[in-house]
């Protein structure tokens, strides 16, 4: 695990000199980092169950292809999320862009670091850049999100076909 | 100048999506464009550009709080549809506002030089990104909503294509240019900016836009700090064609030189916008925008 995150931020690093760069960098897209043991939903959000409560945050392959986060916009604890539907937002080079929840539930925690250090959600974005906490209202929803293997494919699919 | 931009031609989207033509009445019914159907019409056959519907107004100054709506609704339905797995047309609106300022998610009010509560015109917090901006007559304003599936799924080329829009405009029609300033989203001649960028994206849908300034007052400009950016200023085309030392109440300049200059600036961005993004225009009436039924 550890060896991930010391290369996701090292691959991150790297992938900071070429986001400069306006047009297609191929090499930069085979390096996102992707966890076993987490889930993903196709709108690249990161769900990790453990016992009564879900973390949920942004993907690797998500925070590079966005850049610098700037600003983190989150919901209130006590509210709650919906499948596939917005919960917050990430707002990066003048662009703001919806997060949704992979699951339903109620919000338990929300990271109020990210209003102070948005960048966290570049810097560990399955770690320390987590979003919010959620009760899941509907545990079975977990199984239809993709899995590690199946997400990295589907990263790879969606880039080359841009 | 503008070196050949590097924009995707239509490629297949990575799942089947398939596009139906909208539910909303309209004298032109646009048949559902897409380049996985088999479906006969000789017009589209004509052409390989996706159909877009352009609700232009741009020579009416509309409440931003209106076009605002008509965004937000456009948007939800279309939301609606993606997720059925299913889309709808792009769609462009093209305005000029009354006097407003507007913030993004992340706006500071460092960047008001008066207090938020006291502003003096209408101003909102919307859902874009970027800094605080004006918007006024004499300002062509363009809201795409587009589905990024079907351009490229990368926000940065969609910001770089937008400032490709108006680099071309500025110069193909008035022979001025334009450059992009790296990390200062937005068209820049010189160290004015003209045109402003902040857009919103949602399941690959974006709203929000662009904000170019044709022969737009740029006074109320000094009451913010536009965009957050301190040690630059705004310019206008009208300024820069007329040299920005003559201030604009003094030079007899004709108000129906600026309707010709918006009539220009409009045409071609018209224009422009369909090259970069290769799409065609299909012009709709703007009473569906503001029919009760929506």
């Amino acid at each position: 695990m550890a060896l991930r995150i010391w290369a996701s931020s090292t691959a991150n690093a790297l992938r900071l000199s070429t986001a400069t760069t306006p047009y297609f960098s191929p090499l930069s897209r085979c390096f996102s980092s992707v966890l076993d043991g987490l889930k993903y939903a196709n709108s690249h959000e990161w769900v990790k169950h453990e016992g009564s409560v879900a973390t949920i945050g942004i993907t690797d392959h998500a925070q590079d292809h966005l850049g610098e986060v700037v600003f983190v916009d989150l919901p209130d604890t006590g509210g709650s999320v919906t499948k596939a539907t917005g919960f917050g937002a990430v707002e990066s080079v003048k662009a703001t862009s919806d997060v949704n929840s992979p699951i339903s539930g109620e919000i338990v925690e929300v990271n109020t670091k990210l209003s102070e250090t948005p960048g966290l959600i570049n810097s560990s974005p399955y770690e320390d850049g987590w979003m919010i906490k959620v009760k899941p209202s509907n545990p079975s929803e977990l199984e239809s999100l993709m899995g590690a293997k199946e997400y990295t494919k589907f990263c790879e699919e969606e880039d080359a076909a841009h | 100048m503008t070196s050949s931009f590097n924009y995707s031609t239509h490629l297949i989207p990575p799942r089947p999506i398939t596009t139906q033509s909208t539910q909303r009445p309209t004298s032109q019914r646009p048949t559902a464009s897409h380049h996985t159907t088999t479906e006969p019409n000789s017009s589209l056959q004509q052409t390989n550009k996706r159909r877009c519907k352009c609700y232009d107004m741009y020579k009416q100054v509309v409440p931003f709080a209106e076009a605002w709506s008509w965004q937000k609704s456009i948007v939800e339905e279309r939301k609606l549809l993606v997720d059925g797995n299913e889309d709808g047309l792009d769609s462009l609106i093209v305005v000029q506002h009354q006097p407003v300022y507007t913030l993004g998610t992340a706006s500071s009010e460092k960047n008001l030089n008066f207090d938020i509560k006291d502003s003096p015109l209408p101003l909102y917090q919307t859902e874009r990104g970027g800094e605080v901006t004006y918007h006024g007559p004499g300002q062509l304003v363009l809201y795409p909503i587009l589905n990024l599936r079907f351009q490229k799924m990368d926000l940065h080329w969609y910001m770089r294509a937008l400032e490709e829009v108006v680099i071309r405009v500025l110069f193909s029609a008035f022979s001025l240019k334009a450059s992009r300033v790296e990390g200062l989203t937005g068209v820049w001649v010189g160290d004015k900016k003209l045109a402003a960028i902040g857009i919103r994206v949602s399941k690959w849908l974006t709203y929000h836009g662009l904000a170019l300034n044709v022969s737009t007052d740029l006074s109320p400009f000094s009451q913010i700090i536009p965009c957050g950016i301190k040690d630059r200023g705004v310019g206008s085309i009208k300024d820069l064609l007329r040299g920005s030392n003559r201030p604009s109440s003094t030079s007899g300049y004709h108000d129906e030189d600026d309707g010709k200059l918006i009539d220009i600036a409009h045409e071609s961005l018209l224009k422009e916008f369909c090259e970069v993004f290769q799409l065609e225009l299909c012009h709709q009436s703007i009473s569906i925008l503001r029919s009760p039924d929506r």
